[in-house]
């Protein structure tokens, strides 16, 4: 029983990050903000510069799952519930944008200017 | 007996077989506990994912449509503050992780600083967060109809339809109906800063004084003199108002001003606030031309090519006349230049939806920061009485695990927010 207290991984109740992970991570993490901010003095495009954002976020999320989360080291069940709520939310994201150019352009109605067939309104005959 | 009742024991916190006094007896032990909490946690994040995503998604399908807001109201906001701001949460999620470990590994000294730094780096937070909230309150950056700036990114002095702003502004009494002010305009000082603006409605008396007149634009300057007129009284002179940004402008030619006058140079600017057209005329030599005189035109409609084209013709005349070389109009304008001088324009329409899921993205962000301050100074205070223990901490990971996910969704919020290209 004692020999397993020296295992710093695998006594107690969950799985103890070391203070090298943790630090390690930290330090990343904040090189990694530094990054995504002189990223923007650079011209790419938008697409690219947005694009480059994302990927700097993305990393820095899964960072922080990883190690601050203890996710790599959790059950796998937690890593499923946890991943399929992401999973959710870009198919939300994704599917909103998919149809988005379905959509009719804004029309601010005004009484004295009524906006003109299909959007008017209907001629009232009879 | 499990092998942390026996590092309890070691420890001497003697509470028999049972372990911590906070085992509830309906479970099994401790593990059996710390799992379910866990299972629940997690649980709770999945759907804290779920809650903003729902933010996001009104994010993303308003930048699809309308990139042009976002490319100019991002400007309202400082990055220094964002960047602050990241680099605090992600220290206070690191104190956080390091507190689980310390509660983990029975350091009660350790414990109690983590915790109470967390709590420290969240006001920090909040605090930077405030700064930023009260100067977007004063200047009327706000969501929905609240939205009326008084000032554009670049400093521009904007016409206001409620006039709700600090500092000098002069009544503006707007008829909202007509898109048109009624009457009153700006002071002088306000005025002065820009009397060749196009786009601008021409129906203010003001007294302009004779004499150095100096134009400040951003934190540029320049100072023009009126030798001509010196002496004569003052000029009795119709100068315009700005138009508020959000209403649609035409682009009248360039209202005549004393810089016509002077012997010196002068340069000037016009954009189509869409950045679709940009033109520049430039007259005068290189050498008397100072790099400091700038002066950004406004129109908030579709381009107006031909008004452009048309008052840089004049100009160009103009500066025939003079004995000057005219600088041909340049259409295209470099990244930068089309940047600054857009935000010195007017926002384009319905630039107040940006603001609008800025303030709902971090203001619920910001509540659950506050959520958290509450929850970690309550691990604090049981930190404190000594109630964690390596068989024990549950509360402290599960919390710790809470304070990563706002963590988290700060990592994604100031890139899309503070960082738009």
């Amino acid at each position: 029983m004692s020999a397993i207290e020296h295992h710093d991984d695998e006594h107690g109740l969950s799985h103890v990050a070391s203070v090298k992970v943790l630090v390690g991570t930290g330090g990343t993490l904040l090189a990694l903000t530094l990054v995504t901010v002189l990223a923007t003095k650079l011209d790419f495009g938008a697409n690219i510069n947005l694009g480059i954002a994302m990927l700097i976020a993305v990393v820095k999320a899964t960072l922080v799952i990883l190690f601050f989360m203890h996710l790599k080291y959790d059950k796998l069940f937690h890593t499923v519930v946890f991943v399929s709520a992401i999973l959710a939310a870009c198919l939300f994201v994704g599917f909103t944008l998919m149809d988005s150019s379905q959509y009719q352009q804004t029309n601010i109605w005004h009484p004295d200017n009524p906006p003109t067939a299909p959007y008017g309104p209907r001629p009232t005959s009879g | 007996m499990s092998p942390t009742q026996q590092a309890h024991e070691a420890h001497g916190d003697d509470h028999g077989h049972h372990g911590s006094r906070f085992i509830a007896h309906h479970y099994d032990d401790a593990q059996h506990q710390f799992d379910s909490g866990k299972l629940g946690i997690w649980l709770f994040l999945a759907q804290e994912v779920l809650f903003f995503s729902a933010l996001f998604v009104a994010y993303v399908l308003y930048r699809s449509h309308h990139p042009e807001i976002y490319s100019y109201a991002h400007k309202w906001l400082q990055v220094k503050f964002g960047a602050i701001n990241t680099a605090v949460l992600i220290f206070s999620s690191l104190t956080a992780a390091w507190a689980v470990r310390a509660a983990q590994l029975a350091q009660p000294k350790r414990l109690i600083l983590c915790l109470a730094t967390t709590i420290l780096c969240a006001c920090a937070f909040l605090g930077i967060k405030y700064i930023e909230y009260s100067h977007k309150y004063h200047e009327s950056i706000l969501f929905g109809r609240y939205f009326d700036p008084c000032v554009s990114p670049g400093g521009v002095d904007l016409l206001t339809k409620k006039n709700e702003c600090k500092g000098v502004k002069s009544t503006i009494d707007w008829d909202a109906k007509a898109e048109k002010a009624k009457s009153g305009c700006f002071n002088v000082d306000k005025i002065d800063q820009d009397p060749h603006e196009p786009g601008l409605q021409a129906d203010c008396t003001v007294i302009e004084s004779v004499g150095a007149t100096k134009r400040t634009i951003g934190d540029k300057c320049a100072e023009e003199t009126i030798d001509e007129t010196e002496g004569s009284p003052p000029i009795a002179k119709k100068f315009p108002c700005w138009r508020p940004a959000y209403q649609p402008a035409v682009c009248p030619d360039l209202v005549d001003g004393p810089g016509d006058q002077t012997e010196g140079t002068r340069r000037e600017m016009g954009y189509a606030s869409h950045h679709q057209v940009g033109v520049m005329v430039e007259y005068g030599d290189e050498e008397e031309r100072g790099d400091d005189v700038k002066i950004a035109a406004t129109c908030t409609d579709a381009p107006k090519p031909a008004a452009v084209a048309a008052a840089a013709a004049h100009d160009a005349d103009k500066a025939k006349v003079l004995g000057q070389k005219a600088i041909a109009p340049i259409h295209h304008m470099t990244t930068h230049e089309e940047h600054e001088l857009e935000s010195m324009g007017p926002p384009p329409e319905h630039t107040s939806m940006f603001f609008t899921i800025y303030f709902a993205m971090t203001g619920l962000h910001g509540i659950h920061v506050l959520f958290g301050i509450g929850v970690f100074t309550w691990l604090l205070i049981r930190a404190l009485k000594g109630h964690f223990t390596p068989d024990y901490f549950g509360p402290v990971d599960y919390a710790a695990l809470y304070w990563h996910i706002v963590d988290l969704i700060w990592i994604f919020l100031f890139p899309l927010l503070y960082l738009i290209h």
